[in-house]
C-alpha cells in the first residue's frame, strides 16, 4: 500500500524510463551486425561537467545555446533531467564490402585514411557510412522508446561534444545525448527556457546573419546591398565574402582554453571510472 | 444516393491465410502488411532530422514479379564482392519470402551537405573532405555525371546518412509495434538504387516486411539460398511424383493391403 503525491516521484522514475530506453538501444536492429554501440545514463551532479562544458560552446553556436540553457535550467531547478548517453565505433570497417560511400574504393584505403586523419568537426569521424546507418538506428530506437513512454526528449549533438571532450564512452568514436525529462509537455521542444532571452532586434539580425537569403538584399554588381535595415538614410551594407579573424579566434578560444578548463577539472574523475573495464 | 446505400451495407466477411501462396486468402493478408508498410513510412518521415531538414524519400513495393526482379537484382550484386556473396543471395530469398519492400533514400546526401562541420565523413570545419571530392560549383554538387566507379557514389555527408539511419529506425520501431517482421538491408537497397527506386536519393536502405508464420529474416540455414522453402516444396513436387511413377496399379480393382494377422486371419 502507499500513496504517492506531488512530482518528485515522477521525476525519480525518469531514470528507470532511461534504463528501459538503453535497453532499446541494444535491442535496435543492424545492417551490418558488427557495429559496436555502448550506452551510459547520466544524471544528478554527474550531469554538471557536461552542462558546464557546452556553456562555452553555448557563445559561438545558437543550436548549442538552446539545449544548454535548456539542460542548465531545468537541472538548477532540481528537476533532475537525465542524458542517455550512446556511443558507437563506426571509424573503422571491418566489413570488407568496398562500396565507395566513404569516398574510398576500398575499406583498407578507409581504414589507413580514418587511421591518420581524425575528423575536424564536433563529432569525430571519419566514419564507414553503413556502421553509422546502425548508430543511427539504435539512436532513433532511443528516441522511439521516450516518445513511447511519454517523456519529452531531444537527441543532441551537443551533448555529444560534451561527452567526447569530457572522456564518456572512451571506446566509443561517435556519441549523440538524448535528453529526457523532466515530465511535461515540450520542454525541447518549442523551448519555453528561451523565453524573453532574445529581443525582436536581435532576433531579426541572428536570422539575416545565419540565414543569407536572397530576399535581404537588393541584386547588386557583384556586392549585393542589404535592403533590410530600418534606418534607410544611413550608409548601406554590403553582403560579402572574407576571413574573420574576430570569429576564429573567439572559435579558438573558445575551443583550445575554455573548454579545455573545464575538461581537465573532471577528466581524472571521469576516467578514473573506466578503469577497470575490459 | 446510391453511395449512402453502400454506406449502410458495411457488412462482409474476409478469409485470410497465408496458404497457398498468392491466393485471394494470402493476397488479403498481403494487404495488411502494405497497410503496415504505409505506417512504417509515416515513422520514417516524423522520425529526428539534424536540422529538421526534409530529406527522405520512399517507395512502396508489392507484387510476385517485382519482388522476383528485386531478388535477381540482389543476386546480381552478390557475386561483386567475397563479403557480399552468401548473405546477399541469402537476403535475396528473404525477398522472395516477404509480403511488401519498403525503400527508404535520403535525397541530400549526396547532393546538398548538412555543411555544418560536423567532421563524421572525415572532413574539417569547412567541409572540405565531403566538397574535395565531389565536382562542385557556387558550393552546388554536379550530380548530371551519373557514371560512378564504385557500388554507391561516395563521399557522402554522414550526418544526412545518419537521417537517413533514423528514418530506418522509426520504420522499424513501428514495424515491430505492429508486429509484422521487417529488417533493414544494405542488399537490398543497393539493388532498389540500381532499379531506379528512390532515385534522388544518394544511398537507400531496403526493408522488407512480411506477416508470417515464421519471421522470413531470421533462423536460416546455412547455403540457404540451395535450401529453403520454396526449393523444398519444389523438391517435394519433383520427388514424390516420380516416387508415383514407378509403381502403380488399376485403384477400381485392387489395392494393396496390410497382411492380416493371426487374431484377424480366419
Amino acid at each position: 500500500m502507499g500513496h504517492l503525491t506531488g512530482k518528485a516521484f515522477c521525476q525519480e522514475h525518469v531514470l528507470e524510463v532511461a534504463k528501459n530506453i538503453a535497453l532499446a538501444v541494444h535491442k535496435a536492429p543492424q545492417i551490418t551486425g558488427k557495429t559496436e554501440i555502448e550506452v551510459e545514463i547520466i544524471w544528478g551532479e554527474d550531469l554538471e561537467p557536461i552542462i558546464e562544458v557546452m556553456g562555452p560552446i553555448a557563445q559561438v553556436m545558437q543550436y548549442v545555446r538552446w539545449d544548454y540553457e535548456t539542460l542548465k535550467n531545468t537541472y538548477e531547478r532540481g528537476e533532475n533531467p537525465v542524458v542517455v548517453a550512446i556511443g558507437a565505433k563506426t571509424t573503422r570497417s571491418n566489413l570488407a564490402w568496398d562500396c565507395g560511400a566513404c569516398g574510398f574504393g576500398t575499406c583498407r584505403e578507409f581504414n589507413a585514411y580514418a587511421k591518420e586523419t581524425r575528423g575536424g568537426g564536433q563529432l569525430g569521424g571519419p566514419c564507414c557510412n553503413w556502421k553509422t546507418l546502425d548508430f543511427s538506428m539504435a539512436c532513433d530506437w532511443a528516441c522511439a522508446s521516450a516518445w513511447q513512454y511519454r517523456i519529452d526528449n531531444r537527441i543532441m549533438g551537443s551533448v555529444g561534444f560534451g561527452l567526447t571532450a569530457l572522456g564518456f564512452l572512451p571506446d566509443m568514436d561517435v556519441k549523440l545525448g538524448l535528453a529526457l525529462g523532466p515530465p511535461r509537455d515540450l520542454v525541447y521542444y518549442s523551448r519555453e527556457e528561451m523565453h524573453k532571452t532574445m529581443s525582436y532586434e536581435e532576433e531579426k539580425q541572428a536570422m539575416i546573419n545565419s540565414i543569407p537569403t536572397n530576399f535581404a538584399a537588393f541584386v547588386g554588381g557583384g556586392t549585393p546591398m542589404y535592403k533590410t535595415k530600418d534606418d534607410w538614410w544611413a550608409p548601406p551594407k554590403f553582403m560579402g565574402m572574407a576571413y574573420s579573424p574576430e570569429v576564429m579566434e573567439v572559435m579558438q578560444q573558445v575551443l583550445f582554453e575554455q573548454v579545455p578548463e573545464i575538461v581537465v577539472k573532471y577528466a581524472d574523475k571521469i576516467e578514473a571510472r573506466y578503469k577497470d573495464r575490459k | 444516393m446510391k453511395k449512402y446505400e453502400e454506406d449502410l451495407n458495411f457488412r462482409g466477411e474476409e478469409y485470410v491465410c497465408e496458404w497457398t501462396p498468392w491466393s485471394p486468402q494470402d493476397i488479403r493478408r498481403k494487404k495488411g502488411v502494405l497497410e503496415s508498410a504505409r505506417m512504417m513510412l509515416n515513422s520514417a518521415l516524423t522520425a529526428p532530422l539534424a536540422g529538421g531538414v526534409p530529406s527522405t524519400e520512399a517507395h512502396i513495393v508489392y507484387g510476385q514479379e517485382e519482388l522476383e526482379t528485386i531478388a535477381r537484382k540482389i543476386e546480381e550484386i552478390a557475386h561483386r564482392k567475397k563479403a557480399w556473396k552468401e548473405p546477399f543471395l541469402y537476403e535475396a530469398v528473404m525477398i522472395r519470402d516477404s509480403d511488401v519492400v519498403l525503400f527508404i533514400g535520403n535525397t541530400r546526401c549526396h547532393e546538398t551537405p548538412l555543411d555544418a562541420g560536423c567532421g563524421l565523413c572525415g572532413g574539417g570545419l569547412d567541409c572540405s573532405y565531403f566538397y574535395e571530392r565531389k565536382t562542385h560549383r557556387y558550393g552546388l554538387v554536379d550530380t548530371t555525371d551519373r557514371r560512378k566507379e564504385n557500388q554507391i557514389d561516395g563521399p557522402l555527408c554522414t550526418a544526412r546518412v545518419s537521417d537517413l539511419g533514423y528514418a530506418v529506425g522509426s520504420a522499424l520501431w513501428t514495424a515491430h509495434t505492429l508486429m509484422v517482421d521487417a529488417r533493414p538491408f544494405a542488399s537490398l537497397g543497393m539493388a532498389g538504387m540500381e532499379l531506379g527506386y528512390c532515385r534522388n536519393s544518394g544511398m537507400v536502405v531496403g526493408v522488407p516486411v512480411a506477416a508470417k508464420a515464421k519471421n522470413p529474416y531470421v533462423d536460416v540455414n546455412v547455403d540457404y539460398h540451395l535450401i529453403n522453402m520454396d526449393k523444398v516444396l519444389d523438391n517435394t513436387r519433383k520427388i514424390y511424383q516420380t516416387a508415383r511413377i514407378i509403381r502403380g496399379f488399376d485403384y477400381r480393382k485392387w489395392i494393396p493391403k496390410p497382411a492380416k494377422t493371426e487374431e484377424e486371419g480366419e
